[in-house]
């Protein structure tokens, strides 16, 4: 395999990534461009539907991101954790807090977001040596349950707002979705594909490949000589942070900060983008929000609601007829097309071929 | 000769069963141990309990004058111990590359034994790209063993090769095993009594998780009472 048949075939393997994020990219014109809307009107950041889709894909990309933090945690690495939902909470109350609280700087939230996802990843990770599979998943439940708790008390509604959620919270003016959406959009898109390339090489990295390795049987990677608890610890923290920092892009977007996000069901939700998308594809985990999301709003708007007893059905449909999810269905026919495509091949030729880079290391 | 490996009287229990109750086997450096005994004697668990997979709750794992046991098995292997589990054992969401990849335990481990490896197996070269999902049963086989032959292990745990394949497919990874013996040494269970007898030097026979005999293979080929006895071949 020579140089040049390396970058045409990396070309081709990058087409559908490249297309997306251009498409995303031009998305907001072209949206105003079909409402009739000049640019300048764009940029004037008037109110259009072209500025509520902005805001509706805004919404997409943070859950995006929180979804691709799950599917690291569940998908790739296999540990069955039933808090997720509390990380991205986490962020966002915590971002909640020092901005109408204490007053800090954005970076310095940016900052303490991260720390904040840091600080979760090894409150998990405490029980990581102890306990597997569904008590791991009883655990990290029990977890979360204590923070949804304490944000819900009485004594903590100066900060949190208790049960009605934290509300008012002054916004930076650089990044303050009301004056400037398309500076939003933009930024938003730019955490979530930068997140996405971050886990595609994290994943695709060795340690990613333990990773992968320690849930498929990770009596294996233990003989082979893997410690596999700093693969797991290393896995949750990649998750704990980004999903922090969804959560803080969340409170920035959103006016309020609702307790809903610390529940169980938004983990659930979570759950339901992978099972929609592809569990440990990464891509999938976006492409399952984006449709979670998307299908919430149009079924919403179109049927009232009856649209919860639709969207259950289409859960139900895409689970039996799309085992793998959207993108882990497709990988697999590919894969079954390729093979025969193969057999077929070297029955006319008589040439064994398994693949286009056969033989090589 | 000195031995690489010594088990000595193991008592291992997984939950309340008592499934060891007292394994000594010996394994001289070089050549190939074979641990026979019917199916549920402890074979499986004695090499679990040798991993580090299932600890043993008395007795000593003296591996090259180091005590083994009660470490965890990621140290164990560190030390130059490759396990290739029964049932294939390979990661089939990785590509056949990534399941050599993974093994290596110093960088560039891989490049070094890929010649070696290829030559033992070649299909997997032809198949590197493949994910493990794909290969057939022996295909499997074959890169359970090569990925334990990646990294500088000077003892390789094998259970069961011939488990489950076509009879071509044994002759070629006997074959395979008896090459790679002159590398490292084996400890090789095996049921299928004539596989193990044309591949060992030494034997061990274990019944009802004790071990009971163990000698040279030489002589127990001709040992036709003890075969009947303990493996019920003739």
């Amino acid at each position: 395999m020579n140089a040049q048949t390396t970058g045409r075939f990396a070309w081709k393997s990058h087409i559908g990534f490249i297309v997306t994020v251009v498409g995303l990219a031009a998305l907001p014109f072209i949206m105003a461009v079909m409402e009739g809307l000049p640019v300048g009107s764009l940029l004037a950041n008037d109110s259009s539907t072209a500025k509520f889709l902005q805001g509706l894909l805004v919404e997409v990309f943070i859950l995006a991101v929180f979804a691709i933090s799950y599917d690291l945690v569940l998908g790739v690495t296999g540990l069955l954790s039933f808090g997720h939902g509390m990380f991205f909470a986490f962020g966002s109350y915590l971002t909640g807090v020092l901005l109408k609280t204490f007053g800090w700087p954005l970076w310095a939230v940016l900052v303490g977001a991260v720390v904040a996802g840091l600080f979760n990843a090894l409150l998990f990770a405490v029980v990581l040596p102890r306990v597997k599979g569904i008590t791991f998943a009883l655990v990290t439940l029990g977890i979360a349950s204590v923070f949804d708790i304490l944000i819900r008390t009485q004594e903590l509604n100066p900060y949190t707002g208790s049960d009605v959620g934290l509300q008012g919270i002054p916004r930076p003016d650089f990044l303050n979705p009301v004056d400037d959406r398309l500076r939003f959009y933009y930024v938003t898109l730019a955490f979530a594909i930068l997140v996405y390339l971050i886990y595609k090489r994290f994943v695709d990295s060795p340690t990613g490949r333990v990773c992968v390795a320690t849930r498929e049987n990770e009596n294996r990677a233990l003989t082979i000589g893997f410690n596999t608890f700093y693969f797991k610890l290393a896995a949750l923290m990649v998750a704990g942070i980004t999903a922090s920092l969804a959560g803080m892009f969340n409170t920035l977007y959103k006016p309020l900060v609702s307790p809903e996000i610390a529940g169980l069901g938004f983990t659930v939700e979570g759950l339901l983008m992978l099972l929609i998308g592809g569990i440990g594809t990464l891509s999938g985990a976006m492409i399952g929000a984006a449709i979670l999301r998307l299908m919430e709003y149009y079924l919403s708007r179109w049927f009232g609601e009856s649209s919860a007893f639709i969207l259950g059905a289409i859960y139900v449909l895409i689970v039996m007829f799309l085992p793998y999810g959207i993108v882990g269905t497709w990988r697999l026919r590919r894969l079954d097309i390729a093979a025969g495509r193969q057999r077929l091949l070297s029955m006319f030729t008589g040439r064994q071929r398994e693949t286009p880079d056969e033989g090589k290391l | 000769m000195s031995n690489i490996l010594e088990v000595r009287n193991i008592h291992t229990y997984i939950s309340q069963f008592h499934i060891l109750e007292g394994v000594d086997v010996e394994v001289p450096k070089g050549g190939i141990v074979a641990l026979l005994g019917r199916n549920g004697a402890g074979k499986t668990t004695t090499l679990k309990t040798i991993m580090g997979l299932t600890p043993p709750r008395s007795g000593e794992i003296i591996f090259d004058q180091e005590p083994v046991q009660g470490r965890p098995s990621y140290e164990i292997a560190s030390l130059g111990i490759g396990f290739v589990p029964e049932n294939r054992g390979i990661f089939r969401d990785l590509s056949v590359l990534e399941n050599l990849k993974i093994a290596e335990r110093k960088k560039g481990d891989l490049d070094r034994k890929s010649d070696f490896i290829f030559e033992l197996f070649p299909d997997l070269q032809r198949l590197i790209k493949l994910p493990g999902t794909h290969l057939s049963g022996g295909q499997q086989q074959m890169l359970a063993v090569a990925r334990a032959l990646v990294p500088d292990n000077r003892l390789l745990l094998i259970d069961e090769p011939s488990e489950g394949l076509a009879p071509v497919i044994i002759e070629a990874m006997m074959e395979a095993i008896r090459r790679l013996s002159s590398e490292t040494t084996v400890l090789l269970v095996e049921q299928n009594f004539i596989v193990a007898s044309q591949l060992a030097q030494h034997y061990v026979i274990i019944e009802e998780g004790r071990s009971v005999q163990a000698g040279l293979m030489a002589d127990l080929v001709h040992d036709k009472a003890t075969i009947q006895r303990y493996l019920g071949a003739a």
